[in-house]
């Protein structure tokens, strides 16, 4: 008898009731006696020389304990340590610049960190910054991401020839012999813009330094708890040991909160070890508009070769990838860009270089996407305008060149962002796309409901677009799982949690081995006194990589169950069955163990240990893929322009998703369609605009428009499961799949809706606004061609 | 932000002029200005309080006049800084007389600015920079025509 299968159901979150009733420990709710507040001078220019600095007024204020500058921090001013070098790819040029806790003789960006002030409160911090005098010299500042590149441009870095900050290259097979073969050959430019990630709560850490006990203990809203102990730990001069770090509850990551080491985590703890006093710096959200890392940044000069019938033969793509001031977080995204252009595709020969450029902008890391986003843009719009050119329809040409199952493992040979090479592990795309096709009603809406609209004189269009997502990357996690005597379980696990569900997911998959309830297993995160190996949460990796570190620790505590039980109750093993919290005999239910005490009896107090076992039901284990595994997916829309105010009602969206074997369904689909609104918001509404002087012109919700409630329809969504090889549960991660396709997708879909306008969107993000231009040019360009 | 347009005074070139760089004139014409002192020949020095929508602060001004040519013509140099953030930029002023009690004044300023002004305020930097001038110009205005009265 097997138990019941746990995995795969649609369990509600365990963790929402505390959530909810507001029991769930944020790094603001943290209030500790004599608790003093951060906050910071920040400089107004993008790019100015630093003359002078005077911190006398702020220091005398009242209620103000401390002001610090770059030079107050001695040996402890530093450039960040860079998180990812650049990945071994051969010619790699690549110019590390990390910023520092506090600028010293130059500011690189507007919002950088000039010094910072401890006081009693936040609001005499504030007064007191006020009350700085910096004596700056503005210089002219590099804004435009390919002037950046010009030899007279300014210089972010004045000990670097150029901006120049990487140039890689990358190809499979030879794009220029290919492409004398192709009978058409598209050639665009594409643009992609800056958003922010917007989390609901913004940066935060609070230091507190126990002299008596030798330990320092921080509350931070990182996505990597145990890197940013070890990395604090050496700066610090502490072991790691002394150091305590505690990710809490986090209103939402989204991967800038995975960039470490930021000036405020590498300041704040500094402070609390100078002042033996707790110290807390919460970000507002003026400051995260520009102290947070932002992203994406792009202009691409894409080509792509194909045959008469729709075959695709090559691809080529130039890029340039705006860095912002430095690189801490290394070539993540523009490699992840370079290596997910080539989406579901078989595409035999791929050209691709990209220079990454120092801007004075605010940095640049890792956003929800991380770079994919470029890629699929690319790649689907060339295939819309692909199609176009040939005649062909939109999910016919993307079926002629989608990747067939016996093409798995399929290698790209070139090399990912985890270093490893660039291998999809396996897939079945035509049947997601089919059936997305045959859910959005493709057909019939091309045939029927376009015309019928169209003859009212609205304005209907239709998207379809298919995407991949490399996820679960090593290089390791590991997790702990535990039977206690009162016979629940308990599961630690290394990653941090900013809402992705992990408390109900990991349940799931450690009762399912140990036959409890996943309401019996206690999980705990982000906490590195309780587990300290691992590295984070980011690339779409939780449920692969912790997840199946989850799995082999229940799996090792299920055989020690087992074993035990076999011996007291004096049955062979393969007669035991484990449900419902206990042990019993599979032909006779009488003979019965409860987990509980099985876990007293495996802890005994008299008695002796025997040699080559272990005390307890318990087991710690890790698990290491040696590289990603491939999610893939298809999104399809229905909208209506409203060609007056160009606002966009969305009519029907549909997410036909395959992340191999699902955890949860709901939690599943939650994170598709939180993806999905963070898309949407990229595509059509969000954007920083910056002016020519650097100056962010939209730091307010007031003025940076993320989607609402009305913007946001419901989705449909459906889950293929091609289980992945190269991970015992099957998984594929899918936090970012919601987010990645969307401005591909409303781009065709607008263009859709306006087939008598010679309208091609090559740019994103797009708004009301700017469709509104787009569309009177497209117009004019008619009304010239009607004149000539 | 770049603001530029003609103003038609009614009075003579030379006096427009004069008002134009009196400090004592200015103090009471630019709105919110609470101080005005002339340090040298062409430099001034003063304090604002500006509002824009929801912020408003205090506004350390220094303003030096170059390239003058009365009645006709000049320009000037702005810097002002507050905890607010900064605006710098230039202006130029030039007069011309279109009748005998008509002075038509063109201007042309163009600013950088900074800080919150700038990331919070945007949008409204335009219509505020419109609206300042504009009462200024309508302040300036009326002293010139209580001037005019007073020589009568």
């Amino acid at each position: 008898m097997k138990s019941p299968s746990i995995i795969g159901q649609p369990i509600k979150r365990l963790e929402d009731e505390r959530l909810l009733t507001g029991q769930a420990l944020f790094v603001d709710d943290v209030h500790l006696p004599t608790m003093l507040h951060a906050a910071f001078y920040r400089c107004e220019y993008a790019h100015a020389r630093v003359n002078s600095l005077n911190l006398a007024r702020a220091r005398a204020l009242p209620g103000v304990i401390a002001v610090y500058s770059a030079e107050d921090l001695g040996n402890y001013w530093q450039r960040a340590p860079l998180l990812v070098p650049p990945p071994p790819i051969p010619h790699a040029v690549f110019h590390a610049r990390t910023h520092y806790p506090l600028a010293k003789d130059k500011v690189c960006y507007a919002g950088e960190p000039l010094a910072v002030i401890v006081a009693e409160s936040r609001y005499l911090a504030e007064d007191a910054a006020q009350l700085i005098e910096a004596g700056l010299e503005p210089l002219a500042a590099a804004i435009d991401l390919e002037q950046a590149l010009a030899a007279q441009a300014p210089r972010v870095h004045e000990d670097l020839e150029s901006n120049l900050a990487a140039h890689i290259v990358q190809q499979k097979g030879n794009y220029q012999t290919a492409k004398r073969q192709a009978e058409v050959v598209i050639q665009r430019r594409f643009h992609y813009d800056r958003g922010t990630a917007a989390a609901l709560e913004n940066r935060g850490i609070v230091a507190d330094w126990n002299a008596r006990s030798q330990l320092m203990t921080i509350w931070d809203t990182t996505q990597a708890p145990i890197p940013i102990r070890n990395g604090l730990a050496r700066m610090l001069g502490l072991a790691e040991s002394q150091v305590h770090v505690i990710a809490p509850f986090i209103g939402g990551g989204f991967g800038p909160k995975i960039m470490m080491f930021y000036s405020e985590e590498m300041i704040i703890p500094w402070i609390a070890l100078q002042l033996q006093r707790p110290v807390k710096w919460i970000e507002d959200r003026q400051e995260n508009f520009f102290a947070t890392t932002q992203e994406r940044g792009q202009i691409h000069d894409a080509e792509m070769a194909l045959t008469r019938d729709g075959k695709i033969i090559g691809v080529s793509d130039y890029f340039l990838h705006d860095n912002g001031a430095y690189n801490p977080y290394g070539l993540t995204v523009p490699i992840n860009s370079q290596c997910t252009l080539l989406g579901s595709y078989r595409v035999p020969n791929y050209y691709s270089e990209f220079k990454a450029v120092f801007t004075n902008k605010p940095i640049v890391t890792p956003y929800r996407g991380a770079g994919r986003q470029h890629g699929v843009f690319v790649m689907e719009r060339l295939l819309d305008i692909a199609a176009k050119q040939l005649g062909l329809d939109r999910v016919e040409i993307r079926r002629k060149n989608l990747l067939q199952p016996e093409e798995f493992p399929h290698n790209h040979e070139i090399i990912y962002q985890d270093f490893a090479p660039l291998i999809y592990d396996s897939g079945n795309y035509a049947p997601a796309l089919a059936r997305a096709a045959e859910m959005i009603g493709y057909e019939k809406f091309i045939q029927e409901e376009q015309p019928r609209l169209q003859a009212e004189g609205r304005h209907p269009g239709i998207g379809i677009v298919t995407y991949i997502e490399g996820t679960g990357i090593g290089p390791y996690e590991g997790a702990r799982v535990t039977v206690e005597s009162n016979g629940k379980v308990s599961l630690v696990t290394g990653v941090g949690t900013q809402g992705q569900g992990h408390y109900t997911s990991f349940a799931q998959i450690a009762a399912e081995q140990l036959g409890v309830e996943a309401t019996d297993v206690r999980v705990v995160t982000g906490d590195t006194r309780q587990f300290h190996w691992g590295t984070g949460t980011f690339a779409s990796r939780g449920a692969v990589v912790a997840g199946n570190a989850c799995y082999a620790a229940a799996r090792a505590v299920r055989e020690k169950i087992l074993k035990l039980a076999g011996t007291i109750l004096q049955i062979p093993q393969t007669d035991l069955v484990l449900a419902q919290g206990k042990v019993f005999a599979k032909n006779d239910p009488t003979k019965t163990i409860t987990l509980g005490d099985l876990a007293l009896r495996a802890n005994p107090l008299r008695g002796a240990v025997a040699p080559g076992t272990e005390p307890g039901l318990e087991a710690t284990a890790y698990f290491g893929p040696d590289r990603g595994t491939t999610a893939s997916g298809v999104h399809a829309m229905k909208i209506e322009v409203d060609p007056e105010t160009m606002q966009i009602k969305i009519l029907d969206y549909v997410v036909v998703h395959d992340c191999g074997k699902v955890l949860n369904p709901m939690i599943l689909a939650g994170q598709i369609m939180g993806g999905v609104a963070q898309g949407i918001g990229n595509a059509y509404y969000e954007q920083l605009f910056f002016d020519d002087n650097g100056q962010l012109m939209n730091a307010s919700f007031m003025d940076y428009l993320l989607p609402q409630a009305d913007n946001v329809s419901r989705m449909r969504t459906e889950h293929f499961e091609t289980p992945s090889p190269l991970n015992p549960l099957g998984v594929k991660g899918a936090g970012e799949a919601g987010a990645i396709p969307v401005g591909a997708l409303f781009a065709q879909a607008i263009e859709d809706a306006f087939p008598q306008l010679d309208l091609e969107i090559r740019e994103i993000p797009l708004s009301p606004n700017r469709l509104f231009e787009l569309l009177q040019s497209a117009k004019s360009r008619i009304d010239d061609n009607a004149r000539e | 932000m770049r603001l530029q347009d003609t103003f038609t005074f009614a009075g003579p070139r030379e006096l427009v002029f004069e008002l134009l760089l009196n400090p004592e004139v200015l103090v009471r014409a630019l709105p919110g200005t609470r101080t005005l002192e002339k340090i040298d020949e062409t430099t001034y020095q003063g304090e604002a309080q500006v509002r824009v929508g929801p912020m408003s602060g205090n506004f350390t001004m220094q303003v030096k006049i170059i390239d003058q040519h009365p009645p006709e013509r000049f320009k000037m140099q702005i810097e002002g800084k507050s905890a607010l953030g900064f605006v710098q930029g230039s202006a130029t002023v030039e007069l011309s007389q279109i009748g005998p009690e008509e002075t038509a004044m063109h201007y042309q300023a163009e600013m950088q600015i900074g800080g919150k002004l700038a990331i919070v305020g945007q949008r409204l930097l335009d219509t505020v920079g419109k609206s300042m001038t504009k009462q200024s110009l309508e302040n300036l205005s009326r002293e010139l025509e209580k001037r005019l009265r007073a020589r009568q």
